[in-house]
C-alpha cells in the first residue's frame, strides 16, 4: 500500500473525517489556504483574515497531531497553510473550542477580564491561548508573551489579554478535548501514502518519505519545494500567483530529526524552528537568541531551518549566526549527499548552492571549540515578529594577549546577501581586543558595506547599527 | 452595573460575532474589485476595457462615465472623485470597478485592462508642498494677547521645528461593504462605517437616488479609530454602484495592502515654533506655524487642523499666542480622522517646547509643566477664548506624582545612568487636556428610537455605531438605569439609518455623551406614558378614604413600578407594559439631544466650542539600549478623569488601548513613501503596530475618583475614547530623556516622532560625536 499514490487528503474537522478530492472540487485547489477553506464554510466564520501574511494571527487555528500515542497541539496561521498540509491532522477552530452557551475556560477568562473590544482579533487570540492551555501547565509570563506574540490587537493594549491567559492557565481543568479517544481513532485511520493531487493548472505532491521526495525533486526539477510554506504561501495569498508544481516535504519525519554527536549537532532541514529553538536553548545559545525573535510561535511551528536557508533571503535572520557557527549544509541530489560550508552556501540575492533537483536535508553545527565566543544580534523596528533591519553573527577567540583569532563578523541586511565585514576583520587581526581598537575598527564598516535605504530603515542608520553591534559584541566579550 | 462586560464579549470569544464578511451569502453574490492608479500624478491618455469586459464571469466594469449621479464623495468639501476621470492624483485612486463571479476572475479581468498614462510630477512631502504653494483650503488663524510685546520683553526665546509622522489606523477588519439591491432602486447597504447617515448621503448623491431608497446598517466594526469616519463611504459607494448596475448583491472587501495604500492616515505635521519664557520657565508667548499634509482631497483635514490648533496649548496657559494653520495639497491619499484628530500633533509640539525649556534651564520638565498649567481664574483663558472651568490638572498632577513616586524614581534613574554607559533610563510625565464636542457645532446632535415590546423586553436604537469601544454596552446600561429595569431586558442592535435618521458620526469621543442623552429622552417619554396608565390602574380599586396615586409619584425600580407615596401599590414592569398596550398607548418613542451652549466662530477663531474638557496624565519610565535603539517600557502610571464612570471596565480598556495605540504612533509605526509616492509600509510585514511584548512591564491605570462631570452629561460621566492616546507622549519623551542622558542632559537631542530605532540611534550617534 505504501507506494501507491493517493489522490485524496483526509483530516478531522468538527469530529468527523473530511476527505477532499481536488480533481472533483470546483472551488478548492491544493493551494487553497485553510483560511479560505474555513471561510467558505457556513459555520467557521470565526477564522478571520486580517493580513493574509502571518503577521496578525487573526486566523490562528490549532492543528492536533497524533504522535507516539499522544495528541500534540500546535497553533498555526491558517492563511499560511495549504489544504494538503492538514492531511492526517485534526483542525480545531474557535467554534470547536466553545460556544456562547458553553464557554471554554480560556473564553470565559477573556470575557471576565475584558480581553476583547472590537472582537475581530479575538478568535485568533483564543486559539493561541487554547494551545497554551493544552500544552503548558501553569504558564509563566514569558510563555504567555511568547504564545501571543503572533497575534495583533489594536484595541485593548493587551494587558487584559495577558491577565486572561494567566487566569485560564492558573486554574486548569479538564475540557472536552481531554477525552480524545474517537479523534485518535480517526487520525490513526488516515492513510500515510504518497499523495499526488492535480487540478486545473496545478500538481501538488506530498511524498511520505525522503527517498520519494528526492525522486520527485529529480523528476520535477522546476517544482517549488515547500516545507512549512510560510514564505511560499505569500506568493499565493499576496501575489495571487498560480504555482504550477509543488513538492511538499512538510510531513517527512526523517527530515525532522535533531541529534547530537561528539563533534556536531545535526538538525534535520525539516525540523520546525520551534523545535530547533527548544533544542538550541542550552546547546546553541546564539542560535536560540535569534530564533526567540524569529516570527511568532504560529510561524515557527511551520517554518523550518532548511526552508529559511533555501529562500536565501538577503536578511535571513538565521544565516549570519549559522555562518558564525560554521554550520555545514548537507545537500542531497542525484549523486548522493554533499556538504557545503554555510559561509559559501549563499551565492547572491536569493541564490544558493542548492540547485534544481537537490534538497537541503540537514544542517550540521560543529560544537564550538573551547574559548570561541559566538553571539547573534538582530535590530528590527519592533523587537518581536519583525524582519531584521540589520542582523549579525559574530565569533571570536581571544588568545592570552587578548588578541582575536578566528574572528568572524557576519552581517545581514547590509548588502544584497549576508556578508562578512572582511576589511573590518582584517583591521582587527593582530590588534588587541580593546575599546580603542573596536572604535577604530568600526570606522572600517563603511568600507565593507554600502547599505540601502528601504521601508525598514535609512542607509545611514544601518551603518550606525552595524557599528554599534560590533561595540555591543565587544562589551559582551570583555570582562568588566 | 458600572461593571458590566462588553455586550458582545461572549460572541467575540467564540467567533459567533457577525462582521460584514461573515454574513451568509448565496451564489448570486458578485465580488467587487477596485482598479486603482499606480501613479501619484498622471494624465490618463486612453484606456481599453473591452477585453476585460468579455472575460467569462465578469458582470460589469464601470468607469466614471457610468456614475448616474455626481462623481463626488467628499464628505465636507465636494472635491473627491468616486472614480478618476482624466487625471489621477494619488496612488490608490479608484479608476474602474469590476463586478465578477469570483475574486479571481475580477483580478484576472484587471490584468486585461489597458490604461495609458502620462506621468506628471507629484508633490509628496510637506516641504515640497509648501514650496508648491497649493493650499487645499485657506489658512486658519487663532490669536490672543500681544505676541510682539511678549517676545520683546522675554528673558529667553527658543525656536525650532518638529516633525510628526503619519499613522495608519490598522483596524483589524479592513474596509468592507455588502450591498443588496431590492425592488425599484432600493438598496440595503451593510457598511463597516462610523457614520451610516453620511454613507447613505454619499450613496444617494453618487447614484442620484433619494435617501429614503437607501438603508445603511452596521452591527459592529472590527475596529475603526477614525479610519471609517469618512473613508468607509468610498467602499460603500463603489459597492453600491456595482449593485445598482447589476441588480445583484455585491461585496467589496479591501485586501490589507490595498487598504493601507488606498486610504488616508493620521496627518503628518511639520510645526515651526518660537516660544518666550522667563527664567523660571513660565511661557509668556508662543508663535506657531502648523503645516499639514492634506493629501489629494480635503476630507476632514480642516476640522483636524482646527483641533490641532486648539490643542497646541494642551494643558498650558499661554497668554500671548498666534497659531497659523496650513493644510497643503499633496499627491497622496486624502489623510483622515484618527483617534485624537489633530490633538496629538498639536500637543507633541508644546510638550517638546516644555521639554526643551527644562533642559535649557536645567530643571525637571515635570516642574516646568506644573508652573505652566491652566490654573485658577487668572490662568484660564484658552487661545480661542473658552475658559477652562472645573480644571482637574493640579489634582491629577499631585495624586499621580505621589502614586507613581516620580521624584524617587527620577533620582534612581540618575544613579542608574551614571553607572551604565550604553543602557540608559528615562522618565516623563505628560498631561492631556482634551476638548469634548465636534468643533462644527451643529454636528452635536443625536437621535434615538426605543421600542418596548409586550413581553417587557426593550430594543434601544440610537445613531451611534459600535466599533469595540463599548458604546452599545453603555447604551444598554443607560436604558436600564433610566427605566429601572435589568440590562437583560435590553437589546441594542445594529445601527440603521431606517431607525434613526440624520445622525452624526460616532466620533469626537462624543458617542455616549450624545446618544446616551437621546436614549434618556426617549425613555423619559415612555416612562411618562407608562406612569399615566399605571397611576390610573392603581386608582381603579382604591377605597375613597385613601389618596389617589399621582402619575408624578410613579417610580421605576428593579423591574417594578411603584407609587413612591404608597409602595404597596406595585406592578411588575412586564405587566405594566401589557396594560399600556391594552390601553392603546404607544410603546415606542423617539429621543433627541443637542449639546447646549456651544459655538465657535471660525473667522474670528473665538468661541466656546467644547462642552467640557477631559483631563488625564501619565508617567512613563523606559529603558533604552543606546546601541540597538530598542526600548523597554518599564512602567506606566495613568490617572485619568472620566467623571462619574458609566462602566469602569470599559473605560480602563479604552485608556490602556488608547495609550498603547499612542505608543505605536510615537515609536514603531512609520509610514514612508518612495520618490514616486509609493507607500513602502503597506502591510504588517513592514508597518509595525505594538505587539504584546511592547506594552509596559508594569501598567497601572487609575480613574480619578470623586469628581463627577460638572457639565450636565449623561449620569455625570465623561467620555474616554480619544484623550488617552495622547498620554503616550510620556513614553516618547521618556525615550528622549534617556537619549539626553547620553550627553548628560547638556546637549539637546535631535528628535522627531515616531522615535523609531533609526531616529534614536542617529540622535545618540550625533550626541556621542559631540562628546568626543
Amino acid at each position: 500500500m505504501k507506494n501507491k499514490n493517493s489522490h485524496i487528503i483526509s483530516f478531522v474537522l468538527d469530529g468527523e473525517v473530511v476527505d477532499i478530492d481536488f480533481s472533483g472540487a470546483q472551488s478548492l485547489r491544493p493551494t487553497t489556504t485553510v483560511l479560505n477553506y474555513l471561510r467558505s464554510l457556513p459555520n467557521h466564520k470565526g477564522c478571520k483574515e486580517g493580513c493574509a501574511e502571518g503577521d496578525c494571527g487573526a486566523c490562528t487555528v490549532v492543528l492536533a497531531k497524533y504522535e507516539q500515542k499522544k495528541i500534540r497541539y500546535q497553533a498555526v496561521d491558517a492563511c499560511l497553510i495549504f489544504l494538503p498540509m492538514l492531511h492526517g491532522k485534526q483542525l480545531i477552530t474557535v467554534e470547536n473550542v466553545g460556544s456562547s452557551h458553553k464557554l471554554h475556560p480560556v473564553q470565559e477568562a477573556m470575557v471576565d477580564l475584558d480581553g476583547s473590544q472590537c472582537g475581530f482579533c479575538t478568535p485568533g487570540f483564543i486559539m493561541a491561548m487554547f494551545e497554551l492551555y493544552k500544552n503548558t501547565s501553569i504558564p509563566t509570563n514569558d510563555q504567555i508573551d511568547d504564545a501571543l506574540t503572533g497575534n495583533l490587537c489594536r484595541c485593548t493594549g493587551y494587558r487584559s489579554i495577558i491577565d486572561a491567559a494567566q487566569r485560564a492557565g492558573a486554574k486548569k481543568a479538564r475540557d472536552h478535548f481531554s477525552q480524545q479517544k474517537e479523534i485518535k481513532k480517526m487520525l490513526g485511520g488516515i492513510h500515510t501514502n504518497n499523495i499526488q493531487l492535480s487540478n486545473k493548472n496545478q500538481v501538488y505532491h506530498k511524498p511520505c518519505d525522503k527517498q520519494s521526495a528526492l525522486k520527485l525533486i529529480q523528476r520535477h526539477p522546476k517544482a517549488t519545494i515547500v516545507a512549512g510554506a510560510t514564505d511560499i504561501a505569500l506568493r499565493v495569498t499576496k501575489n495571487h500567483e498560480n504555482i504550477p508544481e509543488i513538492i511538499d516535504i512538510g510531513d517527512i519525519e526523517e527530515l525532522k530529526k535533531i541529534s547530537s554527536s561528539k563533534s556536531h549537532y545535526k538538525i534535520g532541514a525539516g525540523a520546525s524552528l520551534e523545535s530547533v529553538k527548544a533544542f538550541s536553548k542550552v546547546r546553541l545559545p546564539a542560535l536560540h537568541k535569534m530564533l526567540a525573535v524569529f516570527g511568532s510561535k504560529q510561524i515557527r511551528h511551520l517554518a523550518t531551518l532548511g526552508g529559511n536557508l533555501g529562500s536565501a533571503s538577503p536578511i535571513g535572520d538565521t544565516t549570519p549566526v549559522l555562518i558564525a557557527l560554521k554550520a555545514i549544509i548537507v545537500i542531497e541530489g542525484k549523486n548522493g549527499a554533499r556538504k557545503v560550508p554555510m559561509s559559501k552556501f549563499i551565492t547572491g540575492y536569493r541564490k544558493s548552492q542548492c540547485k534544481a533537483g537537490e534538497l537541503i536535508t540537514e544542517i550540521q553545527i560543529p560544537r564550538a571549540r573551547n574559548g570561541a565566543l559566538i553571539r547573534s544580534y538582530k535590530i528590527s523596528k519592533r523587537k518581536d515578529l519583525d524582519i531584521a533591519t540589520v542582523s549579525a553573527g559574530f565569533r571570536v577567540c581571544l588568545d592570552k594577549s587578548n588578541i582575536p583569532t578566528d574572528l568572524m563578523l557576519v552581517y545581514g541586511g547590509m548588502a544584497e546577501m549576508t556578508k562578512r565585514a572582511v576589511k573590518t576583520e582584517e583591521f582587527l587581526s593582530g590588534k588587541v581586543w580593546n575599546r580603542k581598537m573596536i572604535e577604530q575598527a568600526s570606522n572600517m564598516i563603511s568600507a565593507d558595506f554600502n547599505p540601502i535605504s528601504d521601508a525598514r530603515s535609512g542607509a545611514r542608520a544601518r551603518e550606525v547599527m552595524a557599528k554599534n553591534l560590533l561595540m555591543k559584541f565587544w562589551t559582551e566579550t570583555t570582562k568588566a | 452595573m458600572s461593571k458590566l462586560a462588553h455586550e458582545s464579549a461572549k460572541f467575540h470569544v467564540t467567533g459567533e460575532a457577525v462582521y460584514i464578511d461573515d454574513i451568509l451569502v448565496n451564489e448570486q453574490l458578485l465580488h467587487g474589485h477596485v482598479v486603482y492608479s499606480p501613479y501619484a500624478h498622471a494624465k490618463i491618455i486612453s484606456y481599453n476595457i473591452e477585453e476585460a469586459e468579455n472575460l467569462e464571469g465578469v458582470q460589469c466594469i464601470l468607469s466614471y462615465k457610468d456614475i448616474p449621479g455626481e462623481n463626488q464623495m467628499g464628505p465636507v468639501i465636494h472635491d473627491e472623485l468616486v472614480l478618476a476621470s482624466d487625471t489621477v492624483t494619488f496612488i490608490g485612486q479608484a479608476i474602474f470597478l469590476i463586478a465578477a463571479e469570483s475574486e479571481e476572475i475580477a483580478r484576472n479581468a484587471e490584468k486585461l485592462i489597458k490604461i495609458k498614462y502620462k506621468e506628471l510630477k507629484p508633490i509628496l512631502s510637506i516641504v515640497d508642498a509648501i514650496k508648491s504653494g497649493v493650499l487645499i483650503q485657506p489658512k486658519r488663524k487663532i490669536e490672543n494677547g500681544n505676541l510682539r510685546k511678549a517676545f520683546k520683553k522675554a528673558a529667553n526665546i527658543i525656536e525650532g521645528e518638529l516633525k510628526t509622522g503619519a499613522q495608519e489606523q490598522w483596524y483589524l477588519e479592513t474596509q468592507i461593504a455588502l450591498v443588496y439591491p431590492g425592488e425599484g432602486k432600493d438598496l440595503l447597504v451593510h457598511s463597516s462605517t462610523q457614520h451610516p447617515s453620511e454613507t447613505q448621503a454619499i450613496i444617494s448623491e453618487v447614484l442620484g437616488i433619494p435617501k429614503n431608497e437607501i438603508e445603511v446598517q452596521v452591527r459592529r466594526m472590527g475596529g475603526a479609530f477614525g479610519g471609517k469616519e469618512t473613508q468607509a463611504n468610498h467602499t460603500a459607494a463603489w459597492a453600491s454602484l456595482l449593485a445598482h448596475h447589476t441588480r445583484r448583491p455585491v461585496k467589496i472587501r479591501l485586501f490589507r495592502d490595498d487598504d493601507q495604500k488606498m486610504t488616508g492616515k493620521r496627518h503628518r505635521f511639520l510645526t515651526y515654533y518660537k516660544a518666550s519664557f522667563d527664567k523660571k520657565g513660565v511661557i509668556s508667548g508662543l508663535d506657531l506655524e502648523q503645516h499639514t499634509d492634506a493629501g489629494a482631497a480635503t476630507d476632514l483635514t480642516m476640522a483636524i487642523l482646527e483641533r490641532a490648533m486648539m490643542h497646541a496649548d494642551n494643558a498650558y496657559y499661554i497668554p500671548n499666542i498666534r497659531i497659523l494653520g496650513f493644510a497643503w495639497f499633496t499627491n497622496l491619499p486624502s489623510n483622515t480622522a484618527f483617534r485624537g484628530f489633530g490633538g496629538p500633533q498639536g500637543m507633541a509640539c508644546i510638550e517638546t517646547i516644555i521639554d526643551k525649556i527644562a533642559r535649557q534651564l536645567k530643571k525637571d520638565p515635570a516642574e516646568i509643566r506644573r508652573i505652566n498649567f491652566y490654573r485658577g481664574e487668572e490662568r484660564s483663558e484658552t487661545p480661542y477664548g473658552q475658559i477652562v472651568e472645573h480644571n482637574r490638572l493640579d489634582i491629577i498632577d499631585e495624586q499621580l506624582m505621589q502614586s507613581s513616586k516620580y521624584i524617587d524614581r527620577r533620582d534612581k534613574i540618575k544613579q542608574f545612568n551614571e553607572k551604565n554607559e550604553f543602557i540608559k533610563r528615562g522618565i516623563a510625565i505628560t498631561p492631556v487636556k482634551f476638548g469634548i464636542s465636534f468643533t462644527t457645532s451643529f454636528l452635536n446632535q443625536a437621535g434615538a428610537l426605543v421600542h418596548v415590546y409586550k413581553d417587557g423586553t426593550i430594543l434601544a436604537n440610537h445613531g451611534g455605531t459600535e466599533m469595540g469601544q463599548g458604546l452599545h454596552t453603555k447604551i444598554q446600561q443607560i436604558t436600564a438605569l433610566e427605566f429601572g429595569v435589568s440590562t437583560e431586558r435590553i437589546k441594542v442592535n445594529a445601527t440603521s439609518t431606517a431607525k434613526v435618521p440624520n445622525t452624526s458620526a460616532t466620533a469626537a469621543s462624543a458617542g455616549t455623551d450624545l446618544n446616551g442623552m437621546a436614549i434618556k429622552d426617549a425613555v423619559l417619554k415612555l416612562k411618562n406614558r407608562i406612569a399615566i396608565v399605571v397611576a390610573e390602574e392603581f386608582n381603579k380599586n382604591i377605597p375613597k378614604s385613601k389618596l389617589e396615586s399621582d402619575e408624578e409619584d410613579i417610580i421605576f425600580v428593579n423591574d417594578n413600578i411603584y407609587d413612591s407615596e404608597n409602595t404597596t401599590r406595585k406592578i411588575s414592569f412586564k405587566d405594566a407594559v401589557n396594560l399600556v398596550y391594552l390601553n392603546q398607548v404607544s410603546l415606542s418613542a423617539t429621543g433627541f439631544y443637542k449639546t447646549p451652549d456651544i459655538h465657535f466662530d471660525r473667522e474670528k477663531g473665538k468661541g466656546h466650542p467644547y462642552f467640557y474638557y477631559s483631563f488625564g496624565m501619565a508617567v512613563t519610565e523606559i529603558e533604552l539600549d543606546t546601541l540597538t535603539g530598542f526600548f523597554k517600557n518599564l512602567r506606566t502610571d495613568i490617572l485619568h478623569d472620566v467623571g462619574e464612570p458609566l462602566n469602569k471596565r470599559l473605560d480602563i480598556g479604552q485608556i490602556e488601548g488608547g495609550y498603547i495605540q499612542g505608543q505605536g504612533w510615537c515609536t514603531t509605526e512609520e509610514c514612508k513613501w518612495d520618490d514616486k509616492g509609493n507607500l513602502l509600509n503597506h502591510s504588517p510585514d513592514t508597518y509595525k503596530i505594538p505587539n504584546i511584548q511592547d506594552i509596559p512591564k508594569d501598567f497601572r491605570v487609575q480613574l480619578l475618583e470623586g469628581f463627577p462631570n460638572s457639565a450636565n452629561t449623561i449620569r455625570r460621566s465623561k467620555t474616554v475614547a480619544e484623550p488617552p492616546l495622547m498620554l503616550a507622549l510620556s513614553c516618547w519623551l521618556a525615550i528622549k530623556d534617556a537619549i539626553s542622558a547620553v550627553g548628560n542632559h547638556e546637549i539637546e537631542p535631535e528628535y522627531s516622532l515616531p522615535a523609531t530605532n533609526e531616529v534614536i540611534l542617529l540622535s545618540v550617534d550625533k550626541i556621542r560625536k559631540q562628546l568626543d
